[in-house]
C-alpha cells in the first residue's frame, strides 16, 4: 500500500466531509442554537446571575460570533478526525465488504459506522441544545457517551470476527448477537442525569437537525473516500522489476 | 541487457506508520472538538485557559450539533 497516498486521501476525504457537515449545521442547526441560547439568557436575567444591560449584549455578541464562526472549522477538525478512523477501518475491511466497487463498499461501511457509532448511542444519549445540561455533570456525561460509543463499536467488530468463524447459514446469529448485546447495554447504562427544562418541541427539532447534520457527514465520507479510492487505488504498490 | 519493468501488485498489508498517524489524528481531533475544557491551551496559558475556554467556545456549536455533552 502507498502509505503517503493512503494518509492523504483519508485526511482530505474527512476534511471535505467535515466541511459539508459544518456547512449543513450552519444552515439548519444554528437557528435552534440561537433560540436555545436566547432562553438561556432569559433564565440568567430572571435568576439575577446576569443583568440585561448593553454591556452584556456587547460581550454576548462577541463570543456568539466566535462560536458561530467555529462551526465550520470545528466541522473540518471533527471530520478529519472521524475520517481518520473511517479510513483505518475501511483499509482493514475493504476486501471483506460486499459490493463490486469501492464507492459501494465505502458507503456500506459508512452506513454501518453511522448506525453503530452514532445512531445507537444517540438513542440512549441524544444531542441536546444549550440550556439543557448541567456544567457539574459534563464529565460524567462525556464518560457515559464515549463509553457507549466504544462499547457499540468494539462489539460490532467482535461480533463481525465471530461471524467469520460461523458457517454461511449461521452468520445471521452474529448480527442477532450484536442486537441482543447492545440492547442489554442500552438498558444497563445509566440515564443522562440532567433534567430537560427547555421546551420539548425545541429540543426535538434540534435533535432532528443534529441527526440530519451528522448523517450528511457519514454519507459524504462514504462517497468521497470511495471515489478517491476507486480513482487512486492506494492499496496497489508500485514495484520495479529488472 | 536488463529491461526495467514497472508493474502494480496489490498487497493487503496496511502500513503501521499510516495507522499510527491516523490514530493520532483521530484522538487529537476528537478531544479538541468533543471534550476539551481548556486543557490544550492550559499547556501555554496555565489556569487562565480553563476560564477563557477559547477552544471550547470555538467548537461549542459543533459540539452541541454533533451530540457531544456540553455545559
Amino acid at each position: 500500500m502507498k502509505t503517503s497516498l493512503f494518509i492523504i486521501i483519508v485526511l482530505i476525504s474527512g476534511a471535505f466531509a467535515g466541511l459539508i457537515h459544518g456547512t449543513v449545521n450552519f444552515a439548519i442547526v444554528e437557528p435552534y442554537l440561537d433560540q436555545a441560547i436566547g432562553i438561556e439568557n432569559q433564565n440568567l436575567f430572571e435568576s439575577g446571575e446576569e443583568e440585561d444591560t448593553p454591556e452584556f449584549w456587547v460581550e454576548y455578541e462577541g463570543y456568539r460570533t466566535w462560536q458561530k464562526s467555529g462551526q465550520i472549522l470545528a466541522g473540518v477538525i471533527l471530520g478529519t478526525s472521524v475520517g481518520a478512523l473511517f479510513g483505518i477501518v475501511f483499509a482493514y475491511s475493504r476486501n471483506a465488504l460486499p459490493g463490486n466497487n469501492d464507492v459501494k463498499k465505502s458507503l456500506l461501511l459508512a452506513g454501518i459506522m453511522w448506525l453503530t457509532l452514532y445512531i445507537i448511542p444517540f438513542l440512549k444519549y441524544p444531542a441536546n441544545p444549550p440550556t439543557v445540561g448541567d456544567g457539574e455533570t459534563v464529565v460524567l456525561r462525556a464518560i457515559l457517551y464515549l463509553s457507549f460509543i466504544a462499547i457499540s463499536g468494539f462489539a460490532a467488530v467482535g461480533f463481525y470476527q465471530l461471524s467469520k468463524k460461523l458457517q454461511n447459514n449461521k452468520k445471521l446469529f452474529a448480527l442477532i448477537g450484536y442486537g441482543v448485546f447492545i440492547t442489554a447495554v442500552f438498558f444497563a447504562m445509566p440515564e443522562n442525569p440532567d433534567e430537560i427544562t427547555a421546551p420539548m418541541n425545541l429540543v426535538n427539532e434540534f435533535r432532528l437537525m443534529s441527526v440530519l447534520g451528522v448523517t450528511s457527514f457519514w454519507a459524504s465520507i462514504g462517497i468521497i473516500l470511495g471515489l478517491f479510492w476507486r480513482k487512486l487505488s492506494p492499496q496497489k504498490e508500485t514495484s520495479n522489476y529488472n | 541487457m536488463s529491461e526495467l519493468r514497472q508493474i502494480n501488485v496489490s498487497k493487503n498489508g496496511i502500513p503501521k506508520l499510516a495507522i499510527l498517524a491516523l490514530s493520532i489524528v483521530f484522538a487529537a481531533g476528537l478531544f479538541v472538538v468533543g471534550f476539551d475544557q481548556g486543557h490544550i491551551f492550559s499547556l501555554v496559558y496555565g489556569e487562565q485557559a480553563f476560564t477563557d475556554l477559547y477552544l471550547h467556545e470555538l467548537t461549542h456549536d459543533m459540539r452541541h450539533a454533533a451530540g457531544f455533552p456540553c455545559h
